[in-house]
């Protein structure tokens, strides 16, 4: 049966006024006018047409790494979850939507061709609000972005381990595997990257990788590191530095813990265990593959895919790959700690997480849920003192979305040929290399 | 490929061997040896261990997902376990801290040599390859019991320096650290698997103090030429210039004392060596 392929990742403007969406190899741009009560609209669009492998150049340039890429690439791929890591991309994955901090432009990432794309909104536009303004390929694949405060630089994390700086407006480097150097490294796979000013108005990077590190380094001068945060004994594969105090960053990945630190500092101010939470969610999507498994056949393996926070409230909220529920947690900003605040059960396992100033928005695998269901907009209620979900909000996103992509030839699919939506828990390490 | 520890056929000698080693390394790898150890060993010297039991492949892939035992931080590590000798039992405390790195230590000749000429400092050799490792420990076992006090201050730990360095060395720890002769890695165009580049000299210069000293040899020109570009490039690095070179005793060691030195010069190849300063920072902009 054809179906409309599920969002993979979904950002918003800071009052849910407009929408940007990734399907497949589609950003799609919803709108809703000033109005009360007003229904969001098709407003832009962009499609990666460039050809899987397209002027890729790494299969002449870097024999060596290449060898390595397959030897680190021998723990991934299991049932169901299907990972571009080991073989080159099949699918043209549009990663790392970032929307700009004054919402004029998107930022993301291609694997098509391994490139950062910088797109212009405006919606003086009337035909199409996204405008591309720049590609720059990347002599391997971006993993993670961070765009400076003063969105004049953007920082690329890659997936073998390397930090390239790029001026946001300077002219596309044609031969950029001569000509760029990474600003700093780890000899592991960068999972993600933030960019943050300290309380004394110091800037810094923070990386994270696919070993346990959080490192730290100075910015411009990244040749200085600042220090490591310790604590991960599995990989991290997501960071967030909430806005209510700028020493703060949130930690997660293959770990049974959500890790709160105090960053200028370095001390681990807190951490949340969610073993017993996420129990009864896991599913037989979580069993380890059958070389790690053991005799009982119940050994699991599951990560945290994303952790974030809202810009206004004191809440955090973070989703397990492959799991129908999104835990919320509030953040005592007294005592430094993180309770449970709420679980929202959901129609489908969550694909992707993001936050605004006081709304969850997430996406979900509705594959088997008959077009429907696309994104969840999740709000604090005052009068209730809780979260929940705006269906009225939802809903009407979703029929949008229907509308605008059932007719879509690059949109619909057979609901077996949808790209891999879980490829975080495969970053697991096994130690399989002996000697 | 996955190899497990003893995998060779149980039959050999060279197996027969390695198990007889394990068990003894398992017993004496952390005691503390003194008279009374001695005793228990009948005051019998040991073999040194012979490298052709231990021979294995020559590369080890820095990239790969290998079981690596790593304390989670610098704090968590178990010194008083390489350095019985500088633990005290009351305080459960260490008398000192390692100050000497060997990066890629091989067989381990330059911490013995090293050994008797700085009695102050505690040395650690970081080896990937197991078998390697095994080796040096082996080594250092015997040197222990049959020279009793001394090699105290030398052990060896198996673990890619390339990738946790920072989980076993505070900030500023260390005041030298010791390249030789580095696996060249001829063929990769970025050079990413080196064991220097840009992006770990930085992590080098963290665990290193101002003043500390990189020390690098290698037969290699083009990876000597290589070395050199990136350490004098990097901002918190400074090349010593020969006279230093000449005056420093841990330079001629270096020239003579591992494994892979002897060799080059049993062949008579060139040696080049280039040391350099650790910085200080500059000022935080
Ligand atoms: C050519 S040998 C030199 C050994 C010794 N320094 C000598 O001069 O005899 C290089 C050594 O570095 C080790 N090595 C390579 N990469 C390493 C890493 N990332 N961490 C620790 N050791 C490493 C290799 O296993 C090998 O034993």
């Amino acid at each position: 049966m054809s179906i409309i392929h599920p969002v993979q990742s979904v950002v918003s403007s800071e009052n849910e006024q407009v929408i940007y969406t990734v399907v497949k190899n589609m950003l799609l741009a919803y709108k809703k006018s000033e109005a009360k009560d007003s229904s969001y609209q098709l407003v832009g669009k962009w499609i990666d047409d460039t050809a899987i492998g397209g002027d890729n150049q790494e299969g002449t340039n870097n024999e060596g790494i290449k060898k390595a890429k397959s030897n680190e690439g021998t723990a991934v791929s299991k049932n169901g979850q299907g990972s571009n890591m080991s073989t080159p991309s099949t699918h043209a994955y549009i990663r790392n939507l970032t929307l700009s901090k004054n919402e004029d432009r998107l930022f993301a990432c291609t694997d098509s061709d391994k490139a950062i794309i910088i797109l212009d909104i405006d919606f003086e536009n009337m035909e199409n609000c996204l405008n591309l303004v720049k590609r720059q390929r990347f002599p391997k694949r971006p993993n993670a972005i961070a765009i400076s405060n003063d969105e004049k630089t953007i920082m690329i994390a890659d997936k073998f381990g390397d930090v390239y700086s790029m001026d946001v407006d300077a002219p596309v480097v044609e031969k950029i595997n001569d000509e760029v150097e990474p600003i700093l490294g780890h000899v592991s796979m960068l999972t993600d990257i933030l960019f943050k000013e300290s309380k004394n108005g110091k800037r810094f990077i923070i990386t994270a990788d696919r070993d346990e590190h959080i490192k730290i380094s100075h910015f411009p001068q990244s040749f200085i590191v600042d220090k490591w945060l310790f604590g991960h004994k599995e990989f991290v594969s997501s960071i967030n530095a909430p806005q209510w105090k700028c020493n703060l960053l949130l930690s997660a990945g293959g770990d049974d813990s959500v890790f709160f630190w105090d960053w200028e500092s370095g001390k681990l101010l807190s951490e949340f265990n969610y073993a017993e939470l996420v129990k009864p969610y896991l599913t037989e999507q979580h069993a380890a593959p059958s070389r790690f498994q053991n005799e009982a056949n119940d050994v699991v393996e599951y990560a945290v895919s994303k952790v974030v926070s809202l810009e206004n409230l004191p809440y955090v909220a973070f989703f397990i790959e492959a799991t129908n529920v999104l835990f919320i947690l509030s953040a005592d900003l007294e005592n430094n700690t993180l309770t449970l605040k709420a679980k929202i059960d959901l129609p489908g396992n969550v694909v992707s997480l993001s936050a605004c100033k006081d709304a969850f928005i997430l996406s979900l695998d509705n594959r088997d849920l008959g077009n429907s269901n696309f994104v969840k907009f999740i709000k604090f209620n005052n009068e209730t003192n809780d979260f929940s979900i705006d269906e009225p909000l939802s809903s009407q996103l979703d029929s949008v979305l229907v509308d605008s992509l059932k007719t879509n030839d690059s949109a619909t699919v057979e609901s077996n040929e949808i790209y891999p939506l879980y490829n975080v828990t495969s970053l697991k390490k096994h130690g399989e290399h002996y000697s | 490929m996955k190899t497990g520890p003893l995998s060779q056929d149980p039959g050999s000698k060279r197996y027969a061997y390695r198990v007889n080693k394990e068990e003894n390394r398992k017993e004496l790898k952390h005691v503390k040896i003194d008279e009374s150890t001695v005793t228990s060993t009948k005051g019998k010297k040991m073999d040194l261990p012979k490298k052709k039991f231990y021979r294995q492949r020559a590369h080890s892939n820095p990239f790969s997902d290998h079981q690596l035992e790593y304390p989670s931080c610098p704090g968590d590590m178990n010194w008083g376990k390489l350095y019985p000798y500088y633990y005290n039992d009351e305080t459960k405390e260490m008398t000192k801290k390692v100050t000497i790195a060997d990066i890629g230590c091989g067989f381990g000749g330059l911490l013995v040599d090293l050994s008797p000429e700085f009695p102050e400092n505690l040395m650690l050799g970081m080896e990937i390859r197991v078998q390697v490792t095994n080796y040096v420990e082996d080594r250092i076992i015997a040197l222990r019991n049959n020279h009793i006090g001394k090699y105290q201050n030398v052990n060896v730990i198996r673990g890619n320096a390339m990738k946790f360095l920072p989980n076993f060395f505070e900030k500023a720890q260390l005041e030298k650290m010791f390249f030789c002769f580095p696996d060249p890695h001829f063929k990769q165009r970025k050079h990413k698997a080196r064991i220097i580049t840009d992006t770990l000299l930085s992590e080098y210069a963290y665990v290193l103090k101002e003043g500390g000293v990189v020390y690098t040899i290698t037969d290699v020109e083009d990876l000597h030429n290589w070395m050199v570009k990136h350490l004098t490039e990097h901002p918190l690095f400074e090349r010593l210039n020969e006279e230093w070179e000449t005056t420093d005793k841990c330079v001629s060691i270096m020239r003579n004392a591992t494994e892979e030195g002897k060799k080059v010069a049993r062949k008579q190849g060139a040696k080049y060596v280039a040391c350099f300063k650790r910085l200080p920072d500059p000022t935080i902009i």
